[in-house]
């Protein structure tokens, strides 16, 4: 009898202590930011600008019914730290400002062109936001990125943030943002972002199809330190990539040899990339090593690449292709910024340790001035389902 | 004897890695990042080395004297006034060490997870429990770390292996070239400090049901601890570097908080907090049982359970006092803790007693 009054007793004391905690936070009491925007306004105050879910509008079940309404809301106010202006803007969201679900982080042109350093702490120090979240600059204002809106996605930062997922160009997460931005040696560089067309939006109701501008991204944002200083487009940003040897997928179109004016196209499976820094005690030149492998998909050509003599000179035209691309990136890198993209002062750390002491205060001017010598091999390993070009145009 | 338990050498073994741990797994790569850059895994093996020594010492030391734990043979090798004092420093040591870990608990889950909340709240929760537990004996909490320990070590283990696609090891070289042999020194004292709680053992020979296996529990614990401990720190290396892995606090909830797997393993944190708060609160246990211990054979009480309750209120009080905020906390671990633990409790006294004894011939030749 008195263990059951005890156990009753405990029962009713956990209903009251059970049910809930300090610091919690229902749902309906929170304003999910799914993408931040920071810009650089006068008086070198920060301008905070937070892509907000609207609640209901991502539960399931919503069939469209209520048309054309946005599911996302759009915010922004400036303040003297992220935090000020976040606190700012609490005042005008009825909840409170929830950060473990933002997707993207966006620096505008300005703001990046002064230095992130001032604005990254918070995101660094707050528990809430984390550290896999992408970050990239804008080519312009962070706000007008946000401002956009997505056909295919709910929100244009989830939009955006899946782009940076396929990696189809560099993308890079707040992680390893911080950690490039802290190593001496490395150069940090983020997506760029920008507004551009991105489709045609139809519907049944419309007299004439409307552009819907949309936010992409469109290369690669260069820093010196934590200061932009440039930037590398969609093709420098391929070079980039074979580079760092980091995402080695893409597809590398080619002329055919046989038939200049047509081209031919290599789907990259893999690759890799090494780098051997040498050092002499005067100059500074590295050995970049890359190695690919794909499947040939497209052939406009008609060669025959069954003959080996044909696919070793076509591999070669690949590999040609590649060495070009890559220059292309380590040429802007170095004579058009002077700043080290590539790790190459972290590969050089490592194999010289003890020079690296001498060297490091100036390492973006020495790279400048470092030679690279490229060895491409490209290795067609696959054919698709043909393996021969089949002679219709004869 | 106050405490009437016996536990074996398995349970011994337990006791003594969930002694070290749970806690130091999530924050020591922090410090020897700082100190020693990406030498800091080196720190670990050195530390663990010193560890070891420090097993030696106590485990040598408690076995020349059969029954007694590190409160009472004191009086035995210098008299018995100075070896009273001898004891009551190290009641202090037990006293103000718990409290420390006890405000590192409650620190954690404020300055992560609730920051809204007060932290005693954290602390007092975990202390009834652990209250509970000490009154139940050794033998209690114990059993209940034999639950608790693999749990954690196999959340530790999975944790660190979700987490390897973020790992580079090329962020570990250079290896010990630039910065020298000093600063690597200089990251082994924390760890060192940590793992040296090993010392414990002196309390814990006793309680074993067969005290000639205190050697092997000593060692095959420390080299436990510091296996873990090593793969913790080469893990926060691999994925963080030496820079941003000494900007954490807790460069191991980082590295949990980086786990993202094919879009549905991530958020893990809840992993961390359970890692935390029952690795911690056996660790709490323990200590705040050897407190309450020592009180009592150093008042030559018949039994220490009456003054569970009271050290215990002096535990609480005394952790909220003794920092202002967790910066002060860091700080204090950081530069203060070491040199005080090591040089004084883990092998300045040890080694003093030990020579003692030796030189004065006291304690049976080991049996």
């Amino acid at each position: 009898m008195k263990k059951l009054l005890a156990c009753l007793f405990l029962l009713v004391i956990m209903t009251v202590v059970i049910s809930g905690c300090w610091s919690r936070k229902e749902m309906s009491e929170l304003a999910i930011v799914l993408g931040a925007g920071v810009d650089r306004a006068p008086d070198d105050q920060v301008r905070l600008t937070l892509q907000l879910a609207k609640p209901g509008a991502f539960t399931a079940g919503g069939e469209g019914g209520g048309g054309k309404e946005t599911p996302t809301w759009v915010v922004s106010e400036t303040g003297k730290t992220v935090l000020d202006a976040q606190r700012k803007l609490a005042g005008r969201i009825s909840r409170h400002i929830y950060w473990a679900h933002d997707v993207i982080l966006v620096f505008g042109e300005e703001a990046a062109r002064h230095g992130v350093l001032r604005y990254t702490n918070y995101f660094y120090r707050t528990p809430q936001s984390r550290e896999t979240m992408w970050i990239m600059v804008a080519k312009g204002e962070a706000k007008d990125i946000l401002e956009t809106h997505s056909q295919l996605e709910k929100s244009s930062a989830q939009d955006i943030g899946y782009l940076a997922r396929a990696k189809t160009g560099y993308s890079v997460n707040f992680k390893n943002f911080i950690v490039m931005l802290s190593t001496r040696g490395a150069n940090p560089i983020a997506s760029r972002v920008d507004i551009v067309e991105r489709g045609i939006t139809q519907g049944p109701e419309q007299e004439k199809p409307t552009i819907h501008k949309g936010a992409a991204l469109t290369g690669t944002a260069v820093f010196r330190k934590d200061k932009l200083v440039g930037w590398l487009d969609e093709s420098e940003t391929r070079g980039l990539l074979w580079l760092r040897g980091e995402v080695l997928k893409g597809v590398i179109t080619t002329p055919s040899l046989a038939e200049p004016d047509k081209e031919i196209s290599m789907d990259v499976i893999r690759g890799s990339t090494e780098v051997q820094p040498q050092y002499d005690g005067e100059s500074v030149w590295f050995n970049v090593k890359i190695v690919v492998e794909g499947d040939l998909l497209e052939q406009q050509s008609g060669e025959e690449i069954l003959d080996r003599e044909v696919r070793e000179a076509l591999e070669k035209e690949i590999a040609r292709e590649i060495e070009e691309k890559t220059r292309l990136a380590l040429e802007k890198a170095q004579r058009e910024y002077g700043v080290d993209i590539f790790d190459f002062g972290e590969a050089f750390h490592r194999k010289y340790p003890k020079d690296w002491l001498e060297l490091k205060d100036r390492w973006d001017e020495v790279f400048a001035g470092a030679g690279v010598d490229f060895t491409v091999e490209a290795h067609i390993r696959y054919s698709g389902l043909q393996s021969r070009r089949t002679a219709l145009e004869e | 004897m106050p405490e009437g338990g016996k536990i074996d050498g398995k349970q011994a073994i337990f006791l003594m890695v969930s002694m070290v741990l749970p806690t130091t797994f999530f924050f020591v790569a922090s410090v020897t990042a700082h100190l020693a850059k990406q030498d800091g895994w080196i720190s670990i093996l050195l530390a663990t080395l010193g560890a070891l020594l420090i097993a030696w010492l106590a485990v040598s030391l408690g076995l020349r004297f059969p029954g007694k734990t590190l409160f009472q043979f004191p009086e035995v090798i210098l008299g018995r006034w100075p070896g009273k004092v001898v004891a009551l420093l190290y009641i202090w040591w037990y006293i103000h060490m718990t409290a420390e870990i006890l405000r590192q608990s409650g620190s954690f889950m404020v300055s992560v997870f609730m920051p809204e909340t007060p932290i005693i709240v954290f602390e007092l929760l975990i202390m009834a429990i652990a209250a509970y537990t000490v009154r139940n004996g050794l033998e209690v909490f114990t059993r209940v770390n034999q639950i608790i320990l693999p749990l954690v070590l196999g959340l530790v283990i999975i944790m660190n292996i979700l987490a390897t696609p973020e790992m580079n090891l090329r962020r570990l070289l250079p290896v010990f070239m630039e910065n020298g042999a000093v600063p690597v020194i200089k990251g082994a004292v924390m760890p060192a400090a940590w793992m040296g709680e090993i010392v414990t053992m002196a309390v814990l020979i006793p309680y074993l049901n067969k005290a000639k296996e205190a050697y092997r529990v000593a060692v095959t614990a420390t080299l436990i601890t510091g296996f873990f401990i090593l793969a913790a720190q080469i893990g926060d290396l691999a994925i963080f570097g030496p820079e941003v892995t000494a900007g954490w606090l807790f460069p191991g909830l980082n590295k949990i908080r980086m786990i993202h797997l094919a879009n549905f393993l991530e958020r893990l944190e809840p992993i961390a907090m359970t890692i935390w708060i029952a690795g911690g609160f056996v660790k709490i246990s323990l200590f705040y049982w050897v407190a309450a211990l020592g009180s009592a054979q150093w008042l030559e009480l018949k039994d220490y359970k009456p003054l569970v309750l009271p050290v215990g209120v002096i535990l609480l009080a005394l952790s909220i006092m003794v920092h202002e905020s967790i910066l002060g906390l860091l700080t204090f671990l950081g530069t203060f803790w070491g040199p005080y633990a090591l040089t004084l409790f883990q092998v300045g006294i040890p080694l003093l007693l030990l020579v003692v004894a030796v030189l004065r011939g006291q304690g049976g030749a080991r049996h």
